[in-house]
Order: structure tokens, then C-alpha cells, then sequence
């Protein structure tokens, strides 16, 4: 056990019990000492004297030599149990006496006379050697010799008495020291008992009770101040701690109640979601429905109409136009509230494609210049010298200018209208300025206000006198906006309105996907003209109407027309037939459009014929990335299909030389043939 | 202390080497004289210390330093040992005056005499002669003590010892010490008497 780790009370015991016994050791031993050597002294001293007496008897003995008179003196000496031996020596140094202690054999004796007077200490014995006179005469030496039997036996005793007395001073300093140790220990105790309670029960309202006003009461006053101060961080703590926990449930509670919302919402979206599902599903499937009959509708009236003229019975004709103007207005009625709720939806995406900008401004132009010759107008077409090219959707930027062009000949009488075309910078980009101009009946600032929005005419007694639906402006304005551009209008009522578009040059937000190779360059429209052809046209539809009509329309051309009602029927064809263009509609019984179209292209013989997809699933992105050439939407522009079919048949066969010159005055030559059966509101030309 | 008695010491060994060779020059011519003169050292040595032991009545020295006058009576058995062992020794501040006597010479002023066997036939008459006086008798004959003498050598063992006479030692006056007494032969009361009655 370790010295240094015995409790307190045992140090101040050991301590002072250590001191004390040192004390008295060193105290009792010196004493031991001191009385032990003044002993031997006083021995000596006596040894001396007995000497003394016994030279002074033996002197005369020794005078007249009279060894056994000698020897009786010394054997005197029996009396003292001390001396061990005594010897008288002749002057001459021989042994003349001698005396031996009757237990002692053999007596270690000095073999000679060493001195004459004096004493010493030899080992245990005490010895003195005396010169014996004999009245001034020295006659002989005694020598006597003590074991000091009385020295060590008063050694022993003193030694024994002190043993006794350390013994009980020493019990009665333990006592002592047993009582006093508890001054400095019990306080120490007791500040110990305190801090393990303070430790174990964490427990700081404790406080060390105080005993004496020394070193120790000090040390306890502090302690009591740091657990004073402990005992209120701790309660800070502790409060710090509950408010924490408090603030800990509401936000668990928070966070349940936002987690309960949140699954909530999650709901609510899915339900939305569906619902949207739902509605573009019902859609989509509302314009399959609404188109089909529509589609028949115009095409039959078209056919009629031509069938009329061509028998001469003219005053029909006008029966029949109004069928068919009505047809299409319904059908541009629906286009459009498809194309509001694509936008709506965010389903309405860019097709993006190169294409030169004036080309398509002049046969747009020359596509409506019957439109806006209607009520006495004169139309200019002013085009910047160096208007390029542009990437962007095409038919959305022809919608626009359509759309603007056909609204100022509406609202325009005997007025001129113009449209202007520059290419300006700014931002650091290309921007495309298409700027509309008549001079009409204009629009107020009120009006102007609503302009873009849907459903919203300039005035409700418009709507009755000028026709429209009013989703004209609000589908070009989302274009442009679509497109990265803007739409803005400046008008005066009673003078005039200038509507002014700002598209870029080029659109940057969405790839290229519709860049066909066959596309990228608009070539006007070949003249249609009856001849005699070997090429065969095959058109795959389920429709029997869509098949009678394409059939009447492509076999005008002069094409040989067969037609598959099916999907496979449509596959075994072409590979009969190796037509040199395919028709396809998208949405038939058992196999569909696109998968027709993809064996089409992965069947090495077939993948070379031109697809032009005929379909009411306006969706031209998937249809060019499975290989088709063009794609329509239904019902067809029979000018662009007729143009479509022409060019593919014809760079089937070789290069048309006719196709390649571009010109107004030509575009507006074949227009001629084609006006009549043309509305200037059908600007869904692809 | 040491010092002195060494020198004692020595100054006993060179006088008992002087004593040896003087004893030595005169004992050449007999042969047998050694044990003689051995004996007579011996002598010579006790009376030196019967001197010691002595008291004499006080009118005897008129002065503190009055020498101790010892005669020798007849022939001299000591042959000068005696004269050479008191030489230069004092007993309480007295030195001794050895003198040779025959019979017939004045004994008055001797303190101690020598009686020599030789004058055996002489003793009754020196003892008549010297009755009273305070003067010590030493003989080594015989019947010495017996016949009126004080102290007479005697022979045991081949040891010197000596008999003592108190009750003529208390006529002469002359007190002997008890240490002395205590080592000789006392002579019996009995033998005075008779020799008082002669």
C-alpha cells in the first residue's frame, strides 16, 4: 500500500507519531549515552581506587616477597563479581601474583606490564594497571581487570526503562494525536463528503459546512462559492435546456403539420396531374373527332366544287364555297383553341429549322394577296435588302404573319396595307423587326390593353360585324414571346394600327430536331399540271374518306394511287408496288403510324422512299425522328401536300428545272390556279 | 605518571645490572658463595624494609635527619652487600650509617643491630647489655628470637621468611607495624618467659 495514498487522518497520525517517536529516540539514546559514558568514567574512577586499596595491602607482601601473602590479599578481591582477574608483577615484570574469577578458565591477561599507572577499555573489560609502592620504594604493578558487569547490566536496565517510557509516551501521543487530528482532518472529511454528493447526486443546492476560520475554512468558502455559481449556470442550463425543448416539439410539430401538408399537396398534384392527363387526352381525342368529319367536309366540298365547275353549273358553285368556308372556319376555330390549350399546357414546342426569310414572306404574301385585295386594298410588301436567312419555327413565324396580315384586311376598307421585314441588332444578337401596317378603323387604348389577351375582341359588336374568335392575336403573341421575341401594337382609332414583331434571328433554347435535309429549302410550289405518270403514290390510312380523297387529288396530279387501309396491308404494298412516295396517317386500328413508318425505314429496300406523314397527332418531332420526310396535319392543305409530293417524286425521278427558278411575279402566276379553293384563313399550311 | 615510572624502571634495571656486576667481582674466588650472597641481597633488602616499618621512641633521633645507625656484630655475612643496598637510601628523610662491630665495641647509638652467627656464644650477654634500649636485633641463627632477639631470619623452602618477638620488641620500646607483623612468625610468649627466667 502506498504511503502517499493513505487518507488524511492516517498521514497526520503517521506524521505526527513519527515525529514525536523520533524525539524521544534520539533523546532517550543520547541520554543512554551521556549516563553510560559518565558510568564507565565513575567505573573506572572506582577501578582505580580498588587498585589503590589492594597495591597499598600488597605492598608489603610484595616488599618482602611474600608471594602467598600476596596472593590471600588479592583472592580479597573474590568479594567484587566485577573483576575478572588481578595480577601483581615484580618490578622485573614477572608474574609475582595473581588472582582469577573462579568461572573464568582461561583469563586473557596482558603478557606484559604495559603501563605502570592508568586504566583503559580493552573490548568489554575495563582495565587499570597500578604501580605499587611501598613507602616511596616502587616494589611491583597491579593490574586489575573489570568486565563491567555492573555498566552492562545498567545498560540493560536503563535501556529496558526507556524501551517502557518511549512505549507509553508513545501510546500517549497516539491518544493525543488521535483526538487533535480530527481539527484538521474533519473538516477535510466532511468538504469530501460534500463534493461526492455534489458529484453523485448532482445535487449543487449542497453546501460544505464550515468549521474553523483557517486555511481549510478558506478552502471551504471557496468551494462553496463555485457551487454556488455552478448551481446557477446549471439552473441557466437547465432552463436554456427546457426552452429548448419546447422550441424542439414546436418544430416537430411544424414539421408534422408541413409534412401532413406537404403529402396533402402531393395528392392534390397527383389529382392534378390526372386531371391534366385526363384533359389532354380528351383533347386529343375531341380534335381526332372533331376533325374527321370536318376533314371529309371540306375535302368533299372541294371535290364537289371543282366537279361543278368543271360541269358549268356555276350557280351551285357558291352553295358549295360557302360549305366549305364554313368548314374551314370551324376548323380554324378548333385549330386554335387546340393550339391556346397546347400553349396553356406547355405542350407547344419549337421546331426549329433554317429557312430564307424573304422566300417565305413572298409566298406568304402572295398566298393571302386575295385575302387582302377583298375590301379594295392595296398591299405592300416592303423587304429589306439584306434579310437572310433565319433559324427558327417557320410556321409559327407564318402563323404570325398571318395572322396579323388577315386581321388588318379584315378591319381595313379601301386602305392600304404593308409589311415590313428588316433584320436589325441589338443585345448583341440578330433580331428579326416584321412590322404590320393599315389604316383601318384602329384600335382605342383601351381596347389595346385586352389586345393580346384570349378571347378578347376589341369590341363584342365586332366579333358580330368582322367574324373571328379572337385567338388570333393571343396565339401570335405566345409565339413570339415562345420564340424569345415580342409583340407590340401603336394605333389611332379612325387611322390606322401598326402591330410590330421582334424575333431573333436566330432561336437558341431548343436544338434543331426538324432539319431535314429535303426541308431546309422552300421551294415554290410546282404548277399542278395533269400528266401522264408511271409513279405510284401509296397512301395508308384507316379513313375510307381520307383514302377517296387522296386518291381523287394525287390521280389529278397524275400519280398512279393505291391505297392500304391498314398498317401491314400498307408494308406488304410498298414492297410490292415500291411507290415512290407513302401518305401515312399516324393513328390506325392494330398497327399504328409510327410503327409502320419505323419497319418502313429499317427495311434497307424501303428506307429510301419518301414518308409524308398525314396525320390529326400533331406531333412532327417524332415523325422526323423516325425517318419521315414531311408531316402534315389534317386536314391537309392540298397546295402544300401537292407541293411535297412534286418535289420528292421529282427528286425521286431528277432535278425539276422548273422548281429552281424563285420569283414573285411566278409565285403569284400559279397562285392564279389555285386561289379559289384557297381561304385566306387557313394559314395551317403543314 | 607513564614517563616516571618507566624511568624507575629503568633506573631499578641499571642498579640491579651495577649490583649484579659488583656481587659478580667479589664472588670470583668461591665458587659456592653464590647462593650465599643471593640469600644475603635478599637479607640486606628486608632489613632495608624492616626500617620502614619501624617506629622508635622519639628522644632515639634528636634531629629529623638523624641517620638510622644499623651495626653488623661479628663476622659479616653480607660481605658489603648491605653497605651497597643502603647506600643513598633514606626511610622518612633518614639515611643509614652501616657500621661493622665485634663483640666488645660500644653498641650504644646503633638503632638496629646485625647480630652474626658468629657470636652465638655472645647472646645472652649482648641481650643483658642492651636490655631497655631501643634498639632492634636482627640475627639468622637459631633460637635467636627465642633467646632475646627481635627479628630472626629464617629459612622455608629455600625462602627467606622472619619471625618476630613482640614482647622484646615492646622492651626495646620499638613499635612494630601491623602490616609486618601480619607476614612474620610470631615467637610464642611461652619461649621469653623461659629466657626472662634464665
Amino acid at each position: 500500500m502506498n504511503l502517499k495514498n493513505l487518507s488524511i487522518k492516517a498521514k497526520l497520525m503517521i506524521i505526527t507519531m513519527l515525529t514525536s517517536s523520533v524525539a524521544l529516540v534520539l533523546l532517550s539514546a543520547s541520554f543512554l549515552m551521556y549516563d553510560l559514558l559518565s558510568f564507565r568514567h565513575v567505573l573506572s574512577e572506582d577501578l582505580a581506587t580498588q587498585a589503590e586499596i589492594i597495591g597499598y595491602n600488597s605492598a608489603v607482601a610484595m616488599g618482602f616477597k611474600d608471594a602467598s601473602a600476596a596472593t590471600a590479599t588479592l583472592s580479597a578481591l573474590k568479594a567484587k563479581e566485577d573483576i575478572v582477574a588481578a595480577v601483581l608483577y615484580s618490578p622485573n615484570g614477572k608474574i609475582f601474583a595473581k588472582y582469577v574469577r573462579a568461572d573464568v578458565a582461561h583469563p586473557d591477561l596482558p603478557s606484559d606490564v604495559i603501563q605502570s599507572n592508568g586504566s583503559r577499555f580493552r573490548g568489554s573489560y575495563l582495565e587499570v594497571f597500578h604501580d605499587v609502592s611501598f613507602n616511596g620504594d616502587s616494589v611491583g604493578t597491579l593490574f586489575l581487570q573489570s568486565d563491567m558487569s555492573q555498566w552492562s547490566s545498567r545498560a540493560k536496565r536503563y535501556a529496558g526503562f526507556l524501551l517502557l517510557f518511549m512505549l507509553g509516551s508513545s501510546f500517549l501521543a497516539l491518544l493525543i494525536a488521535s483526538k487533535l487530528q480530527a481539527l484538521i482532518s474533519q473538516p477535510i472529511l466532511r468538504l469530501e463528503d460534500t463534493m461526492r454528493i455534489v458529484s453523485a447526486k448532482k445535487n449543487y443546492e449542497v453546501r460544505a459546512l464550515k468549521f474553523y476560520d483557517d486555511e481549510i475554512g478558506r478552502l471551504i468558502d471557496g468551494f462553496n462559492t463555485m457551487l454556488a455559481e455552478i448551481q446557477q449556470r446549471d439552473s441557466a442550463l437547465q432552463s436554456a435546456n427546457d426552452e429548448l425543448q419546447t422550441r424542439t416539439q414546436e418544430l416537430e410539430g411544424e414539421i408534422i403539420h408541413r409534412k401532413k401538408t406537404q403529402e396533402e399537396l402531393l395528392s392534390a398534384k397527383r389529382a392534378a396531374e390526372d386531371a391534366s392527363r385526363a384533359k389532354s387526352a380528351f383533347l386529343a381525342n375531341m380534335s381526332h373527332e372533331l376533325r374527321t368529319p370536318l376533314n371529309a367536309i371540306i375535302g368533299y366540298s372541294e371535290m364537289i366544287q371543282e366537279e361543278i365547275e368543271d360541269s358549268g353549273e356555276i350557280q351551285n358553285v357558291k352553295d358549295v364555297q360557302k360549305i366549305e368556308s364554313a368548314g374551314k372556319h370551324l376548323l380554324a376555330l378548333i385549330n386554335d383553341v387546340l393550339d391556346l390549350s397546347k400553349i396553356e399546357a406547355g405542350k407547344m414546342a419549337l421546331h426549329v429549322e433554317t429557312f430564307d426569310l424573304g422566300t417565305m414572306i413572298q409566298d406568304l404574301a402572295s398566298t393571302l394577296q386575295p385575302a387582302v385585295a377583298k375590301n379594295s386594298n392595296a398591299f405592300q410588301l416592303n423587304l429589306s435588302e439584306h434579310l437572310g436567312s433565319m433559324r427558327s419555327d417557320v410556321t409559327k413565324v407564318r402563323q404570325i404573319l398571318a395572322n396579323l396580315l388577315s386581321n388588318a384586311a379584315k378591319f381595313t376598307d379601301h386602305g392600304t396595307i404593308s409589311l415590313e421585314a428588316e433584320r436589325t441588332q441589338a443585345d448583341g444578337l440578330a433580331w428579326i423587326r416584321l412590322r404590320v401596317r393599315d389604316t383601318g378603323i384602329g384600335i382605342t387604348a383601351e381596347q389595346q390593353q385586352n389586345l393580346f389577351k384570349e378571347f378578347a375582341q376589341a369590341d363584342v359588336s365586332i366579333a358580330r360585324k368582322y367574324g373571328g374568335t379572337g385567338l388570333g392575336l393571343a396565339i401570335s403573341h405566345r409565339f413570339a414571346q415562345m420564340m424569345g421575341g415580342n409583340m407590340s401594337v401603336e394605333s389611332e382609332p379612325g387611322k390606322g394600327s401598326v402591330f410590330t414583331v421582334y424575333l431573333p434571328a436566330e432561336v437558341t433554347s431548343e436544338p434543331s430536331s426538324t432539319a431535314s435535309p429535303k426541308a431546309d429549302t422552300e421551294q415554290p410550289a410546282a404548277a399542278l399540271k395533269s400528266k401522264s405518270r408511271a409513279e405510284t403514290i401509296l397512301v395508308i390510312d384507316d379513313d375510307p374518306a381520307v383514302r377517296d380523297l387522296m386518291t381523287r387529288f394525287v390521280t389529278k396530279m397524275g400519280f398512279q394511287v393505291t391505297a392500304a387501309s391498314n398498317g401491314e396491308e400498307g408494308i406488304k404494298l410498298a414492297r410490292k408496288i415500291r411507290p415512290v412516295v407513302i401518305t401515312l396517317d399516324v393513328v390506325m386500328p392494330g398497327v399504328d403510324g409510327w410503327t409502320v413508318l419505323k419497319r418502313l425505314k429499317s427495311d434497307p429496300e424501303l428506307a429510301a422512299i419518301p414518308v409524308i406523314m398525314v396525320t390529326i397527332v400533331d406531333n412532327e418531332v417524332t415523325g422526323v425522328n423516325l425517318g419521315a420526310s414531311s408531316y402534315l396535319v389534317k386536314p391537309v392543305d392540298r397546295e402544300r401536300l401537292a407541293e411535297l409530293i412534286e418535289r420528292y417524286s421529282g427528286a425521286h425521278m431528277a432535278a425539276n428545272p422548273e422548281a429552281v427558278g424563285v420569283g414573285v411575279e411566278r409565285t403569284s402566276d400559279t397562285k392564279s390556279k389555285t386561289a379559289k379553293r384557297k381561304d385566306p384563313q387557313s394559314n395551317r399550311s403543314n | 605518571m607513564v614517563t616516571k615510572g618507566r624511568r624507575k624502571i629503568w633506573k631499578f634495571t641499571i642498579a640491579a645490572a651495577c649490583l649484579i656486576c659488583l656481587l659478580a667481582a667479589q664472588s670470583i674466588p668461591a665458587q659456592g658463595a653464590d647462593s650465599a650472597s643471593s640469600e644475603y641481597l635478599i637479607k640486606a633488602g628486608f632489613i632495608y624494609n624492616f626500617a620502614k616499618l619501624m617506629e622508635w621512641p622519639a628522644p632515639v633521633f634528636p634531629e629529623p635527619n638523624s641517620p638510622i645507625v644499623i651495626a653488623i656484630l661479628g663476622t659479616d655475612p653480607f660481605q658489603g652487600t648491605l653497605d651497597n643496598v643502603l647506600r643513598g637510601k633514606q626511610v622518612n628523610g633518614r639515611e643509614f650509617v652501616v657500621k661493622h662491630l665485634k663483640w666488645g665495641d660500644d653498641l650504644k647509638g646503633c638503632n638496629i643491630i646485625f647480630v652474626s652467627s658468629s657470636e652465638k656464644a655472645h647472646f645472652d650477654d649482648l641481650f643483658r647489655m642492651i636490655h631497655g634500649l631501643p634498639i632492634l636485633t636482627i640475627g639468622d641463627t637459631p633460637g635467636f628470637a627465642e633467646r632475646g632477639g627481635i627479628i630472626n631470619f629464617v629459612l622455608e623452602d629455600d625462602k627467606v621468611r622472619f619471625e618476630i618477638d613482640v614482647n622484646a620488641a615492646k622492651q626495646a620500646r620499638i613499635n612494630i607495624s601491623s602490616r609486618l607483623l601480619a607476614l612474620a612468625k610470631i615467637v610464642p610468649d611461652t619461649a621469653s618467659d623461659g629466657r626472662r627466667a634464665q
